[in-house]
């Protein structure tokens, strides 16, 4: 079965808001989505935003950018099992990401 | 917590429960004018793990790694923060050593519990008024946000929050500490800490909308501060009897509302919703206050509280017995709103009339003014006699003064009753 990243995004500082009981329930949902039976995959990527390398004059130079205006970051991702990239779709409307004010970005992830 | 990571859920309310005790905790280590200091902390700690958790999953010992990481983060906010210069050194190693102790260690346990303890007779301090008192506790020990102590308590988060900023800066004005109370002095402060339990208690107990949990847990919560003092070297019997009473209290909140959120007279209430693990709860700490002399309003109602625990049925209540112990009550509080309460229970025993006499010197008393509970007393007792548009008057009269939404509901559904037999007067 075709396999899909679901890349989230979010700005972190929207869970500072949450109280501890709040920050508990977020978690447990989003662990929930780990065990899902069409779950396979789940990453965190570091929080401290990376470099980006790019060649300038024919040599690499890394830089801090490029962000965007808001505060979003790449925070990790799933991978997904799905007949479709629409199903796919469907499935990740469930996820926690989106109650907490974050996005999905769903990519099928090809060879897999 | 190792079984937790198996199955992959938390136990309930740990992040709440460990935010409370690891905020105790390091503001002990970092001294109580740092207070804000400790909540951030333990506040990034819960962040890193909700950044990592989602990922990763839960580690071996949850509670433990959110230990580890709060105490890092505070030796990294000691490093950082000038304010400490002179005891940095000495509070990092303080912080070092806490955070290499083992999670298993029954010290670190006891300690943790002592921590908590300190921490509420310090938010209890008689200079610190007692709704900042309520939501200092619930904030420091209990680990609720300010959003949700405004919640509990029906006031706007800015009130809350204002409220706390005041008490924490009477913490560092009159520089408060940590250190356990001696003598006379631990008496009265033992004496405010059950006060502010209590107060904390019944505003939760109010009646309330069924879907609004933060009420619930605002008396489990004063229930949990309560048995850890209990437990305790210096709890005293009225100690006891506080927990007994709210042990009885809570055992019975699922049978108090249905499932439409409309409040269930106790008659009616399906006993079989009982909690009967807090009802035992509930007896032993009733038994334990009986030590000693002292008989203290806590312990006057926890014995009426008993009295309808021990009932299997409404009508097996022991009515006069209960009187007794609202005369007693009387005696130690003789408030109207007591007077009241017992004018019910004078209902029971010797009938509506003399329940009407005794509340009827209430009237006039400017305390009872907005009390709902008057008038929809005098109402159930004039309709028990069959004086129905007395007894719609009353409730009508009721419905006009502050309550909430299922009580009012319920006057109204009496109201309703009035109408019927009123009606059904005409009919025979």
């Amino acid at each position: 079965m075709p396999q899909y990243m679901l890349l989230l995004h979010g700005d972190p500082a929207g869970w500072v808001k949450l109280s501890p009981e709040d920050m508990q329930k977020a978690i447990e949902k989003y662990m929930a989505w780990t065990k899902k039976p069409f779950t396979r995959d789940s990453k965190r990527l570091a929080d401290e935003p990376g470099r980006v390398i790019r060649s300038q004059g024919g040599k690499p130079k890394a830089t801090d950018g490029p962000y965007s205006e808001t505060k979003e970051i790449l925070a990790g991702y799933y991978t997904i099992e799905a007949a479709s990239y629409d199903e796919a779709v469907k499935l990740a409307l469930n996820h926690p990401q989106l109650e907490y004010g974050g996005t999905v970005e769903i990519r099928q992830v090809y060879g897999s | 917590m190792t079984a937790a990571s198996e199955t992959g859920s938390l136990l309930e309310h740990l992040f709440r429960h460990q935010a409370g005790r690891m905020v105790a905790h390091l503001t002990r280590l970092l001294g109580p004018a740092n207070i804000d200091l400790a909540e951030e902390t333990v506040q990034e700690a819960m962040l890193r793990a909700l950044q990592t958790w989602p990922y990763e999953g839960l580690p071996e010992n949850a509670g433990a790694w959110l230990f580890r990481v709060a105490h890092n983060a505070a030796i990294d906010a000691v490093r950082r923060n000038r304010l400490l210069n002179d005891k940095s050194e000495a509070i990092v190693r303080e912080l070092s050593l806490s955070a290499s102790v083992p999670a298993d260690n029954p010290d670190l346990e006891e300690q943790l519990r002592d921590d908590e303890l300190r921490m509420i007779f310090m938010c209890c301090h008689p200079d610190i008024s007692r709704e900042s008192s309520v939501a200092l506790s619930l904030k420091t020990v209990g680990g609720f946000s300010v959003r949700e102590i405004a919640r509990a308590f029906l006031a706007e988060d800015a009130a809350i929050a204002q409220r706390l900023v005041r008490a924490k800066s009477q913490i560092r004005e009159q520089r408060l500490t940590l250190d356990m109370p001696r003598g006379g002095e631990l008496k009265d402060r033992l004496a405010s800490v059950l006060d502010v339990i209590y107060f904390m208690f019944n505003e939760g107990y109010t009646a309330h909308e069924g879907q609004d949990l933060i009420r619930r847990d605002l008396c489990s919560e004063a229930l949990r501060l309560g048995c850890l003092v209990a437990a305790s070297s210096i709890a005293i019997p009225s100690v006891h009897a506080l927990v007994a009473l709210m042990a009885f209290q809570v055992s019975r909140l699922a049978a108090r509302v249905d499932e439409a959120g409309d409040l269930v007279p106790f008659e009616f209430q399906d006993h079989k919703l009982w909690d009967q693990h807090l009802i035992g709860l509930g007896f032993h700490h009733f038994d334990q206050s009986m030590a000693g002399d002292e008989i203290s309003e806590y312990h006057v109602q926890a014995a009426i509280a008993a009295t309808y625990a021990r009932a299997p049925e409404w009508h097996a209540v022991d009515w006069p017995m209960i009187l007794g112990l609202y005369d007693q009550f009387l005696a130690i509080n003789p408030s109207p709103v007591v007077v009241l309460n017992r004018a019910v229970v004078v209902g029971k025993v010797q009938g509506p009339e003399e329940a009407l006499a005794v509340i009827a010197p209430l009237e006039n008393n400017s305390k009872l003014r907005s009390y709902y509970l008057l008038p929809a007393v005098r109402g159930h007792l004039l309709l028990e006699l069959g004086r129905n548009n007395e007894a719609a008057a009353c409730f009508s009269a009721a419905l006009e003064r502050p309550c909430s939404e299922p009580e009012r509901r319920f006057l109204r559904r009496k109201l309703a009753d009035c109408e019927r037999a009123t009606i059904l007067g005409q009919i025979s």
